[in-house]
């Protein structure tokens, strides 16, 4: 019993006993190609992911130090790429869109998400019926939404025929360099927050009713209620859904793009539409490569960050 | 406790129904601008082309312009685009579905040197989207002598991080015990995987299929990088071009997306028995 327990405490969930007990019984070899097996199942997808991810970022690394270009013999140019991107303004603007753009939309996600699940959390009439036409918009491919968006956005477009009656005058969503990003950031929450809105549903869900009851029993009210029951118990879920659509939003690109061209100016110009342009309109693929490390980095704080939840749960789960 | 308590019971069910019926109204008024949208593509698809920008949105049009759908498909070649979008997002659902289930009972129901770090690994590809090795996967495909091929556009899209974790988690649900039994009847590996951790997964699959076209199926800039030939273009690549000729109708343009959207919805209406089942693995666990 101790044993078992020990070997438990050691091993992450469900998978330590198989060869543990089978050593004892079959003998070592039984243990070795049942190891074997394991890997084999593994090696296709290792393989693929040194291929198509590992190999190529490792010589995105290289390519970032060169003049590489496809058509001229390539340069090692050293920190050159990196040094006129710290210089060029276009670079500059990029970064900073693109940390406005993940700070807005996982915010905007993370709030509308949560507050459509609460809503269908109450179990009034109707709400799973609200739940299952709210999905629908992750549902449409990204092109169709931007498409859509576009013309809903046009200055004589239906979001301001809807504003109209309020008082709000001809607003120029998608040419107005204020308005731009917001715009963008608030049809990505229109496309992502209802699959979000089903994350945290699975997460409400789990919270035992009799937590509720109790706090009823003595007479907690509805927002002390959700402070003190409700929000705890989701934080795992909140961060959950803020390291994803972080990580979802670094690597924005097609609405950008589509909606506003990265304009007016570079106001809406993201790091992944700069990594396209500079590799393949301008051709200037070292310098692309560059782009290309900087915005792994900020994924990998966030990919961090993910290990980081999936280690507490895995240690949850042992 | 109260003496007028005779009369506050129904005033308070009264109320409470009141309350529940408003917050139906209020979540219905919700749910409602979230549609209003894919609402507004639909009735436009079948609206006539100057009434666009009308100030007042017809939503349900007097007369009804089906011919934008038959219009819209011969303005360019669409059969064509739609039909490479189904081979490489059924190529790349597939390619997800084995590996991802393989991988995933590798992980969840073996133990070997290693395996944690294989985890991490696999994980951490999440930090490695093409965005970010758009330019080294380019002269990955560019070298093989992919480009303008299917292969070219899915070979890099085949496995996804998230399907292996999904399918992982989900192994790890099967209790190990019929595996072992399985075993012990002198059951080869791949027959206990299909006979009796498969089907006891159906709900992560359903999840993984879904995702893995929904995902593949909306590739852009991948697409964008490694196809110039026109009858190699995916759906989104036509739609844009199509859209980027002004004397092509914003109406007809709805078409499109009204029809790009069917297949994912039909392979989710097709699947939502076990999509929702499934749901719970997406999320945390």
């Amino acid at each position: 019993m101790s044993q078992a327990s020990l070997s438990q405490a050691t091993a992450p969930a469900g998978q330590q006993e198989i060869p543990a007990r089978r050593r004892t019984r079959l003998g070592l070899r039984y243990g070795r190609r049942l190891q074997l097996i394991g890997f084999a199942f593994v090696l296709p997808t290792l393989l693929f992911f040194a291929a198509f991810k590992f190999g190529p970022m490792l010589w995105a690394v290289e390519l970032s130090f060169t003049s590489f270009d496809m058509v001229s013999t390539p340069d090692w140019v050293g920190l050159e790429n990196y040094e006129r991107l710290a210089e060029d303004p276009v670079f500059r603007a990029s970064l900073v869109n693109t940390f406005v753009y993940i700070a807005g939309s996982t915010v905007l996600i993370a709030l509308v998400g949560l507050g459509l699940a609460l809503a269908i959390n109450t179990s009034v009439p109707g709400a799973r019926a609200c739940m299952a036409v709210m999905f629908l918009t992750n549902l449409m491919p990204i092109i169709a939404v931007t498409l859509v968006w576009r013309f809903l956005l046009h200055p004589f477009g239906l979001v301001n025929q809807l504003l109209a009656p309020f008082g709000v005058g001809r607003m120029d969503w998608l040419t107005d360099e204020d308005l731009a990003m917001p715009a963008i950031i608030a049809v990505t929450a229109w496309r992502f927050a209802p699959y979000f809105m089903v994350v945290y549903l699975a997460g409400l869900l789990a919270i035992p009713r009799d937590y509720y009851e109790a706090a009823e029993i003595d007479g907690a009210g509805a927002i002390r209620r959700f402070l003190h029951i409700t929000l705890p118990l989701l934080m795992p879920t909140i961060f959950f859904v803020v390291v994803v659509s972080a990580l979802l939003s670094s690597r924005i690109f097609l609405m950008p793009y589509i909606m506003t061209g990265g304009g007016p100016g570079d106001a809406t110009r993201v790091l992944s539409m700069l990594i396209y342009e500079t590799g393949f309109s301008y051709m200037k693929m070292g310098e692309a490569a560059a782009i290309s490390v900087v915005l792994f980095a900020i994924m990998l704080v966030f990919t961090v960050l993910q290990m980081r939840i999936f280690m507490r749960n895995e240690r949850g789960l042992a | 406790m109260n003496p007028a308590g005779a009369a506050a019971p129904s005033g308070r069910t009264q109320l409470l129904a009141l309350r529940r019926w408003a917050g139906a109204a209020l979540l219905a008024a919700i749910a409602f601008l979230f549609v209003l949208p894919i609402v507004w593509m639909t009735t436009t698809s079948f609206q006539a082309g100057e009434k666009m920008f009308q100030l007042t949105t017809e939503w349900i049009p007097s007369v009804l312009h089906p011919e934008n759908y038959p219009n819209a498909l011969s303005r360019a070649d669409f059969p064509t685009y739609f039909l490479n979008s189904g081979v490489v997002s059924l190529a790349v659902t597939a390619g997800n579905i084995v590996f991802c289930t393989l991988a995933g009972y590798g992980l969840a129901k073996f133990r070997f040197p290693g395996d944690r770090f294989a985890l991490l690994l696999i994980l951490s590809t999440l930090m490695l989207p093409l965005e970010v090795t758009l330019v080294p996967t380019f002269l990955v495909i560019y070298n093989l002598g992919w480009m303008n091929t299917y292969q070219g556009i899915f070979g890099p899209l085949l496995v996804d991080a998230f399907g292996v974790f999904l399918m992982r988690q989900a192994i790890l649900a099967v209790p190990s015990d019929y595996i072992e039994a399985a075993r012990i009847d002198g059951a080869g590996e791949m027959r206990i995987l299909w006979r009796v951790v498969v089907p006891q997964c159906k709900p992560a699959l359903a999840v993984l299929a879904v995702f893995a076209f929904r995902d593949s199926w909306d590739q852009f800039l991948w697409p964008l990088t490694v196809v110039s030939k026109d009858e190699y273009r995916t759906f989104p690549l036509g739609l844009v071009k199509f859209g980027e000729y002004y004397g092509n109708p914003p109406t007809e343009q709805m078409a499109i997306a009204v029809l790009a959207t069917i297949p994912v919805f039909l392979l989710f209406v097709a699947l939502q028995r076990w999509v929702t089942r499934g749901f719970g693995l997406s999320g945390l666990k």
